[in-house]
């Protein structure tokens, strides 16, 4: 049956969520690196209220002892995992609902981390930023699929 | 049964055609007839793609309510949760004790006119750092360029003055970036003097590395002000040598400056009085008006600060603005 569901999932979904979720792992990483190296040495302009510094060195980039760039690069892993192409294909049913709960763990996130930034430390992180638009726009290229499929595989079963 | 996901999109998800039992299993969940569907359910039966970004759309809505919320000002400004909430802080405030730079703040301080420094000169009432034995040698940080070292505090009402000159002074070297705007103590004497912060905060100069160490913030936790940095071993050892007598009749004092071991400056060069009230913007305004109190504390201070440097290390300020450019 693998093949049906390769076919019910556009193309242009797998391979645009697989770049965005591969455009995470990098903005992620670049992050986490300079977590544990040198926070202050990220390339980002300071004004006003854009400073990375500012955001990723706050007492809020640490959550129960574990930086927030790290739970994002972990995070970001594993969408791509579950956005490969070759998931995408997978037959596997718990792909489906592990993909669509990450997603939904990501935008979640979203809101309190700007809601964070916006509020707590009055600064936005452009590259922080950027993981944002991206796991916003992963959780809309999920739930489309969702629905893709959904809606084919309706229309296959239901009598005539 | 195999588990399905749960939400909002589980009603309606029609059965794959290779589950077992599918026309049973999803009876229940299925309406009777399209035609019976109302409102949402109808809508995303005839538009399931549009129904499915609904989420999207929610959570697009949350984030611009957030900036709107932000940039209006508005009630939306939530208040810290509980284990957050410090003595002190405000809403715009950060873990940290520190804010956004108010903008055109380090401009005003990095664009200071010659002239103005010229004519302020060394004015009787700054103190100058004091220089070290002359045999010392010369402090360098490991990649060989001449070290300053601050060591303070944010809660430091003398620490927020002498900020003021150490900005304008090392601007004349280098570049600063990531500084934040803080205050000091709001129950300390010279309460809430405006200054910066140099927690998180970059300084790049070819000639000159400045390694500031703010070692607590303004927020007070169980009686204390919370920490922010530690200073290292070695930085110990030189407060231990240097924040001592001759040049102190308080040992440990802060803001303590040592500038590359040839010279240290314990406590302010001038009295936070004069920035009593004044907000940053306020501060920065009067840099350039040679005739302001303001001015020929802080750009006096800068001056004296700049001296030791160059006798200390040999290196020249710029001298076209404090910045350079």
């Amino acid at each position: 049956m693998a093949p049906e569901r390769m076919r019910r999932v556009p193309g242009w979904i797998a391979a645009t969520s697989c770049a965005l979720s591969m455009l995470a792992v990098g903005l992620t990483a670049y992050l986490t690196v300079t977590h544990y190296t040198d926070p202050t040495a990220l390339a980002c302009p300071d004004t006003g209220i854009v400073n990375c510094t500012a955001v990723t060195t706050s007492s809020w980039s640490v959550v129960a002892g574990v930086p927030v760039a790290l739970l994002g690069l972990l995070w970001a892993v594993a969408m791509a995992a579950v956005c490969s192409p070759w998931a995408w294909r997978s037959a596997a049913r718990w792909l489906d609902p592990v993909r669509t709960g990450l997603a939904t763990t990501g935008a979640a996130a979203v809101i309190y981390l700007v809601y964070v930034e916006l509020f707590r430390v009055d600064a936005i992180c452009l590259w922080c930023t950027g993981v944002h638009l991206t796991a916003v726009a992963l959780f809309a290229m999920v739930l489309v699929a969702r629905a893709n499929r959904a809606n084919t595989v309706g229309r296959e079963v239901r009598p005539s | 049964m195999s588990k399905t996901p749960s939400g909002p999109g589980r009603a309606a998800r029609p059965a794959r055609p290779n589950e077992k039992n599918a026309s049973v299993k999803n009876q229940g969940n299925r309406p009777a007839a399209p035609s019976t569907g109302r409102g949402f359910t109808r809508f995303r039966r005839n538009h399931p793609i549009l129904g499915a970004l609904v989420p999207v759309g929610l959570v697009l809505l949350v984030l611009v309510t957030l900036v709107v919320a932000k940039t209006t000002g508005g009630p939306a400004t939530a208040q810290p949760a509980a284990s957050k909430i410090v003595a002190g802080s405000t809403s715009s405030e950060d873990g940290n004790g520190t804010s956004a730079l108010p903008s055109g703040v380090l401009s005003a301080v990095e664009s200071i006119s010659p002239s103005t420094l010229a004519a302020i000169g060394d004015p009787s009432s700054v103190s100058a750092p004091t220089a070290t034995p002359s045999k010392t040698a010369v402090l360098h940080a490991s990649d060989g360029k001449p070290e300053i070292l601050y060591i303070g505090a944010e809660y430091c009402p003398y620490c927020a003055a002498e900020r003021w000159a150490m900005v304008v002074a090392l601007s004349r070297f280098g570049t600063f970036s990531g500084l934040r705007a803080t205050h000091s103590s709001s129950s300390d004497i010279y309460p809430d003097t405006n200054t910066f912060s140099f927690f998180g905060s970059t300084y790049s100069s070819a000639s000159l590395d400045f390694v500031p160490v703010e070692e607590q913030t303004n927020h007070v936790v169980n009686g204390a002000y919370t920490t922010l940095q530690t200073p290292t071993s070695s930085e110990e050892a030189l407060l231990a040598r240097y924040d001592a007598a001759p040049y102190t009749t308080e040992p440990g004092s802060i803001p303590f400056l040592d500038i590359a071991n040839k010279f240290v400056s314990i406590g302010a060069s001038y009295t936070p009085q004069v920035l009593q009230g004044l907000s940053m913007h306020d501060i920065a305004a009067q840099l350039n008006d040679k005739n302001s109190l303001v001015a020929t504390a802080i750009d006096g201070a800068a001056n004296q600060i700049v001296a030791a440097i160059t006798a200390a290390t040999g290196v020249q300020p710029n001298t076209t603005t404090s910045s350079g450019s």
